[in-house]
């Protein structure tokens, strides 16, 4: 089989990809000298996906919140006798998966048998089993998992804020779900999401690593041959309509934290955007925040000198095909007065050319620094595959970016309609 | 400067207090280094130790304020910097990490790393100073910043339970101390002190220089002795925990959601002792995996908890075990738990489970090659326990390990403390 190499002169680096005829995609990274290697099964496909049409259904089906992760954590169950877990465990890898909200990843780390391993990980991404009993039995389990979120001052947080920005599309809720949705959850709801999502031509694989390309995608071209699927028509996913504005402009939680936690988001209004256009939107956006208020603006630095904010306070941005928001914020010991500070300087601080160079410069040693990095690597080949988006377009859209993209993206972003705060504040004593 | 063909190992030595030990290999796109100084954890001054490296985050003579500095950091193509206070045993380290993008993969090829290095030099040896004594208003800044930290554990209930542990196994003794100290403490410092501090501190604690990346290895090394040599005093290695408790229960109450139990072991044996790879088996078929007996036990088959594991203190000669429960469950999690390092007291563990663990440890030790943090904190812990084997020599190790070697470790594993979380109301007792 022909594969297709591509070359990054620069960063001396040369994956190579194969599109199988399932509509799978299979991307191999080289990366010589390198113990480990690390690789992921992904399928587009997370927690915001709970109102579909599956193909060839007539209606679309609603389902439980929380689903595609329950799912995930159920793909490791097996039958009897063929514990994934154990066959990992027996090949020394490490196995692990993470559900977000748009992708669900399942994923080894090994040093040695990469290729039992590989088919061990296409063994738990596609063969369910789900039981009445076992499914029963996760539920305790996951209950616990949303518990301990629930002690966490950083995921409250991020969760309310969530909760005020959107009043309609599901990113406002958690991604594990509720204790009362989970309970709800049946093996047929698991096989109609495995059915409609975990079909290869939603999935992507990606092997970083000391290994041979070719060999790699031949061996999965080999299995998923066996597997006899065809090429499928497309998911039909809804999603309500959001409205421009946001559902609350302030949501305040108490726990026991030390000092109060202050986050505060915009939202987009304009999103459906992928490919270059969406990349082109993230750097701008990432290169206003660091601008604006990373560590060496002025902003940021009157505002450590008042004592608002520590050096952990940041900023970003992400987005996805429904959806696209900023984030700020971190401890603060007065989060009306940081509000205040904050708020309306976002807007009237210079942008300068100067400092725009050498942000360019930061982004471009933190895209080649992310090669030496396999699982940071492979989690931002997978966000952006899903969108559209060539990770190698980073170094050229970086290069066109001007001060006046910086200037009309926060015009856009930066509304007030499109504002709202998430505070955990301490018990008073 | 650059280095194709490393030998893929730390290479140096102690000289006059300087420990220098360099890392050359081509596997990575950045250059690391770490620099700290190590000093005993003590009531009098760890609270100097936890201000000082916060305080030369705040300006150098070239980068005279925290801004600049972060602008400089910016144009090395966004270089890390962090500037921190560790604990490792009884040990305080003011500890300095700065990881670049090595500029054989940058436009035009600049010279990043000895950048780098000029710049943490200038932290470490020039800090800004007024008159000759630290900015008594960032003195005052970065002191608030600290007793921010201490007030700030309480966030992360799992790692408050673990602090609480250990102080209690302590009793006093310094590694059960905390690292940043108390917002008194803090208080005690201020811009005359703290000068006075670090000019001691430079003069006598000794200081470590790790760099991992592709460098020439000598010529590195020259560059550090030439900056950094001197007479410092002699690093001496962290003292093992020697105390007796007898299974001393402690339950305290939060407003958490989840409960969390922390039990702490003696194991009378620390990383530089010969039994130490069968100690690392017995905690590996214990809890140190996803296949180990308290996951399979206490997660799988009793869905009690969302996470159980178990984990060595190298330096420390403790064992730590930590789950995450329900409130009721404590004493049936714990039971599970007890049953469990029981069961290892009595060898009833398979040879399967022995086979996985020694995969899984081969695993986690070859990783670890491949990133350069990891390399450093191993190479961190083992100076300051004062050997201990890595890489290679340890995987042989570890395959050399018998079931008796196991058994008979397991008969020094003793229960010490255990501390249980609970929520406000719930009594830490139930079905």
């Amino acid at each position: 089989m022909e594969h297709k190499t591509v070359v990054w002169e620069q960063l001396g680096e040369r994956p190579v990809r194969q599109r199988l005829e399932t509509g799978l995609e299979v991307v191999v990274l080289p990366k010589p000298g390198l113990k480990k290697t690390y690789a992921t099964y992904a399928t587009h496909y997370g927690s915001i996906d709970s109102h579909f049409r599956p193909p060839g259904a007539q209606a679309p089906v609603h389902v439980p919140d929380g689903i595609a992760h329950f799912l995930e954590h159920k793909m490791y169950e097996k039958p009897e006798g063929r514990d994934v877990f154990e066959r990992f465990a027996e090949l020394g890898a490490y196995t692990n998966a993470y559900t977000e909200y748009t992708t669900t990843t399942f994923l080894f780390s090994a040093t040695s048998e990469v290729e039992e391993c590989l088919k061990t990980l296409l063994t738990l991404v596609e063969e369910p089993y789900f039981t009445p009993e076992n499914v029963e039995k996760e539920k305790g389990i996951i209950e616990q998992e949303i518990r301990m979120y629930w002690d966490m001052p950083g995921d409250r947080l991020r969760s309310n804020l969530m909760h005020a920005l959107y009043h309609a599309n599901p990113v406002r809720l958690d991604i594990a779900g509720t204790v009362d949705s989970i309970r709800t959850i049946t093996p047929d709801d698991l096989y109609l999401c495995y059915e409609t999502f975990y079909h290869p031509s939603n999935m992507v694989i990606f092997v970083a690593g000391d290994v041979d390309p070719a060999h790699i995608i031949d061996l999965i071209h080999a299995w998923e041959a066996r597997r006899g699927l065809a090429a499928k028509a497309p998911i039909e996913r809804i999603f309500p309509e959001e409205p421009p504005t946001v559902a609350q402009k302030r949501v305040e939680q108490v726990m026991p934290v030390a000092l109060p936690l202050w986050l505060m988001g915009f939202k987009d209004t304009d999103t459906g955007l992928t490919g270059d256009a969406l990349l082109r939107r993230e750097l701008v956006m990432s290169l206003f925040w660091q601008m604006v208020l990373g560590p060496s603006s002025s902003l940021f630095h009157d505002l450590y000198e008042a004592g608002l904010i520590n050096e952990r306070f940041s900023s970003h941005y992400a987005s996805s095909k429904t959806y696209g928001l900023s984030m700020l914020g971190g401890e603060t010991p007065d989060p009306e007065r940081l509000e205040a500070e904050v708020t309306p300087r976002l807007l009237t601080e210079p942008l300068r050319l100067p400092d725009l160079e050498r942000i360019k410069k930061k982004e471009l040693g933190e895209f080649v620094g992310l090669f030496e990095n396999l699982e940071d690597l492979a989690y931002a080949f997978n966000a952006y595959y899903f969108r559209g988006v060539d990770l190698a377009r980073v170094p050229e859209l970086l290069d066109d970016i001007t001060l006046e993209d910086l200037e009309e993206a926060r015009q856009r972003h930066c509304r007030e309609p499109q504002r709202a705060v998430s505070i955990v504040r301490p018990p008073r004593s | 400067m650059t280095w194709s063909k490393g030998p893929e190992h730390f290479i140096g030595e102690w000289r006059g207090g300087l420990g220098c030990y360099i890392y050359p290999t081509s596997r990575f796109k950045t250059v690391t280094m770490y620099a700290a100084w190590i000093r005993p954890l003590s009531l009098q001054d760890r609270a100097y130790g936890a201000v000082l490296p916060q305080v030369l985050k705040r300006g150098t003579s070239q980068w005279p304020s925290r801004r600049l500095m972060e602008t400089r950091l910016e144009e090395l193509y966004g270089a890390s910097f962090r500037a921190d206070v560790g604990k490792l045993g009884d040990k305080q380290l003011m500890a300095f990490h700065l990881n670049v993008v090595n500029g054989q993969f940058l436009p035009k090829k600049p010279d990043t790393v000895t950048a780098a290095l000029d710049f943490l030099t200038d932290v470490l040896d020039r800090p800004r100073l007024v008159d000759g004594l630290f900015d008594a208003a960032v003195v005052e800044q970065e002191k608030a910043q600290v007793k921010r930290q201490i007030a700030a554990l309480i966030n992360d209930k799992g790692q408050y339970a673990l602090a609480r542990l250990l102080e209690l196994v302590a009793d006093g003794a310094p590694f059960g101390l905390r690292k940043w100290g108390t917002p008194e403490e803090v208080d005690a410092v201020d811009a005359q002190s703290l000068t006075e501090f670090r000019h001691r501190v430079r003069q006598e604690a000794p200081f470590l220089f790790l760099m991992v990346g592709d460098v020439d290895p000598d010529q590195a090394a020259r560059l550090i002795q030439e900056r950094f040599g001197g007479q410092r005093g002699t690093l001496t290695t962290v003292v093992p925990y020697q105390g007796q408790h007898q299974g001393k229960t402690v339950i305290e109450s939060e407003s958490v959601s989840q409960g969390k139990l922390a039990l702490a072991y003696r194991t009378g044996l620390t990383a530089k002792d010969a039994d130490y790879p069968a100690l690392m088996m017995y905690s590996g078929i214990l809890g140190g995996f996803a296949h180990s007996k308290l996951f399979m036990n206490v997660r799988e088959k009793a869905s009690l908890a969302y996470y159980a594991y178990s984990r060595l203190d190298p330096a420390v000669a403790l064992m730590i075990v930590g789950a995450g429960i329900e409130f009721s469950h404590y004493e049936a999690a714990r039971q599970i738990i007890e049953e469990q390092v029981e069961a290892m007291r009595q060898g009833q563990f398979t040879d399967e489970e022995m086979a996985f663990t020694l995969k899984g440890y081969v695993n986690d030790i070859l990783s670890e090659e491949d990133s350069p943090g990891q390399l450093i904190a191993r190479q961190v812990e083992r100076q300051l326990v004062g050997g201990g084997l890595s890489g290679q020599a340890l995987i042989d190790a570890l395959s050399r390990v018998r079931r008796e070697d196991i058994e008979r470790v397991a008969q020094g594993v003793h229960l010490d403390t255990v501390y249980f979380l609970t929520n406000k109301g719930e009594p830490g007792h139930g079905t």
